[in-house]
């Protein structure tokens, strides 16, 4: 974890009010693992006064020459204020970025699942998608079956999927509208799915909006297999001192709440307490 | 005390310099360091309670032992869960919170965080709460047993917990009844942390200095709402809570000078400090020391900026630090030659 001034490169406009922003920062580019987050801070406004969480969503080379990472990508949604203010960013504008934190889809407990599944089943809801990229380039790498699960109210929601293309063998879309892919919800494909799966031998790898993880936590269960949630929570500091991101957690341990940003973001389902302990945001 | 301070701040002490003695352009080295109840701090700024947790958190990002102080997370006699989320919501230039107070406890404060506090070269004060005198006496009692607690600070004042310190901080007779009982109790200097949620400050200033306290530090978060028009419902799962952050730095300025003239133990201003301008105006106000909250989350080096700009500050217009204290007439008033 570092606190660095990162160059902003690029900014660019996608459908639906998400940007795709690119940021020079090699030292934290290098040491990002799949799942972790940066939190950003939005130069010249002093109203806003907290920084932004935003999951990193892809990690690359400055130029085609060289190999080593040196780009940050985050792909956002702008719904407010913060999110605003990143939409204006330019390229060459500076901005302070606090990167890598939290854990991501790789602590060791839950690599240990890995062996024990067939495939890994990514669901995403909206912005979720950008929890996924880097963990779904890491299993292709490791050689483990994909599959992604996308959904959205319309087809501007369906951004950059097509960057998992090479990664995962079968890419299913959803919209409420039906204006692509199946109509409805992404957890009627996403159950058609695994009912026809062996118990416990698909990892399921979900984020987005609350009423997809409790409905996608449901169908996890019911069906036998584990899941992995990517939380996301209001976050005042980010690396665990303010306690601001707590959700509840079952079982003893520091109370009976672990803190977003430092336990997760991403916890096995099973382990959040889903009534009362989680805020809707 | 328990630490040699830094070779930086290791210089004769005595009289006080007189200002501007030497020619501009000699090199002047200005005494930043400032003492409270008989602890010696290498630097007037401390990191506040509940905005730096146990400092481990945050040794990765800066240099700890560049600090005044830290004050610790309130610790309680148990652990504490805190509330439900969301316990945060950003405001314009400030946030509420509503954590509820979680905490480790006092056992544990002791086994597993103070160890790595008490290394650092930076002194180290301990946030204490309670919801009955007696919780705060025990509490005390337990971490008199821990090595490396250069003082206890009080909070009488958060306002998150319905049961909790918020009974203490806003009735006189409490605030001197908890003030004593813990002065009693407690192996080091006892530092009074007042709630802004008040009337009029200086009865309170008054009474945790009549109870015994060694300094007053203030002020805590001021009680404070959002409500969300979508749902109706206010933003916080808790309802009310806490304002902090460059929204409340006006308030808590004026509430600290007027703690300051009211009573004749050392005060530390706290409350939307995140530069070495903001720390001034609570110095120069009278506050002796103050100490960096909510900046410490959005900017985790502005402690270490502020030491810096100050020491610049001070450099800049050839005074020691503890020459700029209470000097809110104006410098010439103070017998401060002007720059
Ligand atoms: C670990 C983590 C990773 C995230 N990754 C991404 C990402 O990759 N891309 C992306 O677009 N967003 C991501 N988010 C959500 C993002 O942080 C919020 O959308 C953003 O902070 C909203 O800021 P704002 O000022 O625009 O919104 P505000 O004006 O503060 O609020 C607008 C709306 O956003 C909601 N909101 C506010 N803060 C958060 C938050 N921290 N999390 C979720 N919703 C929030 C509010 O409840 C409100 O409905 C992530 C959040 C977390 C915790
Ligand atoms: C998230 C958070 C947690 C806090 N926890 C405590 C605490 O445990 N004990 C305490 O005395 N004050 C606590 N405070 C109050 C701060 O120490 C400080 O008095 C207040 O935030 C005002 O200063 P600021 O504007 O610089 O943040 C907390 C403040 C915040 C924002
Ligand atoms: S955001 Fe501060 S503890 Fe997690």
């Amino acid at each position: 974890m570092f606190n660095k001034m990162a160059e902003v490169r690029e900014n660019i406009p996608l459908s639906g009010g998400h940007y795709l922003l690119s940021l020079y920062s090699p030292a934290q580019a290098r040491v990002t693992r799949p799942g972790q987050f940066a939190m950003l801070r939005l130069p010249n406004r002093s109203d806003i006064l907290l920084r932004r969480p935003m999951s990193i969503y892809d990690v690359k080379p400055a130029s085609r020459k060289s190999k080593s990472p040196a780009l940050i990508q985050v792909l956002y949604k702008v719904v407010g204020r913060g999110t605003g203010a990143m939409a204006e960013l330019k390229g060459g504008d500076a901005l302070e970025v606090l990167a890598p934190l939290g854990h991501g889809y790789f602590r060791e407990d839950y690599q240990r699942k890995l062996p024990q599944v067939d495939e890994v089943v990514h669901v995403a809801g909206g912005i979720g998608i950008a929890a996924l990229l880097l963990a779904a380039r890491e299993l292709h790498k490791r050689g483990i079956r994909q599959r992604l699960f996308f959904g959205g109210r319309s087809r501007a929601d369906l951004v950059c999927y097509k960057d998992f293309g090479g990664l995962v063998q079968k890419t299913i879309l959803a919209t409420e509208d039906g204006s692509r892919g199946h109509k409805g919800f992404v957890t009627v494909p996403l159950e058609n799915h695994l009912a026809g799966s062996e118990r416990g031998k698909i990892l399921l790898m979900v984020c987005g909006p609350w009423p997809m993880l409790e409905a996608c936590v449901g169908l996890a269960r019911n069906y036998g297999h584990p899941c992995l949630v990517s939380m996301e929570n209001r976050m005042g500091c980010g690396v665990g001192v303010c306690l601001g991101c707590s959700i509840g957690v079952k079982g003893e341990g520091h109370g009976a709440y672990e803190r977003v940003c430092t336990e997760g973001p991403v916890f096995w389902a099973d382990h959040v307490r889903w009534a009362g302990g989680t805020p809707e945001i | 005390m328990k630490k040699s301070s830094s070779a930086k701040s290791k210089k004769k002490r005595g009289a006080p310099r007189p200002v501007g003695r030497k020619a501009k352009g000699e090199k002047f080295t200005p005494d930043m360091t400032v003492e409270i109840a008989g602890i010696r701090f290498k630097n007037p700024v401390l990191t506040a309670s509940g905005t730096f947790g146990y400092g481990q958190e945050f040794a990765q990002l800066m240099d700890l032992n560049r600090l005044g102080g830290i004050v610790v997370k309130g610790i309680s006699l148990q652990p504490m869960e805190g509330n439900p989320p969301p316990r945060i919501y950003e405001t314009e230039s400030g946030m509420l919170n509503a954590i509820g107070l979680q905490n480790v406890g006092a056992k544990r404060f002791l086994d597993d965080k103070l160890p790595f506090l008490r290394d650092l070269d930076t002194q180290v004060i301990v946030n204490v709460f309670g919801y009955s005198t007696e919780d705060y006496v025990r509490t005390i009692e337990i971490l008199n047993q821990g090595e490396g607690i250069a003082a206890y600070e009080l909070n009488i004042s958060c306002p998150n917990t319905r049961s909790g310190g918020m009974f203490y901080g806003s009735d006189p007779k409490l605030t001197h009844e908890v003030t004593m009982a813990s002065k009693k109790v407690a192996r080091v200097p006892l530092i009074v942390k007042l709630s802004p949620n008040v009337t009029d400050i200086t009865v309170f200033a008054r009474a945790a200095e009549n109870g015994g306290a060694d300094a007053l530090s203030l002020v805590n978060t001021f009680v404070g709402m959002s409500i969300d028009i979508e749902t109706g419902k206010p933003r916080l799962s808790h309802g009310t809570g806490g304002l902090s952050g460059p929204a409340i730095k006006p308030l808590a300025l004026r509430l600290v000078y007027q703690a300051v003239h009211a009573v004749r133990i050392p005060v530390m201003g706290i409350g939307g400090i995140s530069s070495a301008e903001d720390a001034l105006e609570f110095l120069i106000a009278g506050a002796k020391a103050i100490q960096i909250g909510t900046a410490n989350f959005y900017d985790p080096r502005a402690s270490e900026k502020v030491i810096r700009d100050l020491e610049a500050y001070c450099k800049r217009k050839r005074v020691d630090l503890n020459r700029l204290r209470g000097t809110h007439l104006g410098f010439e008033a103070a017998g401060l030659k002007r720059e």
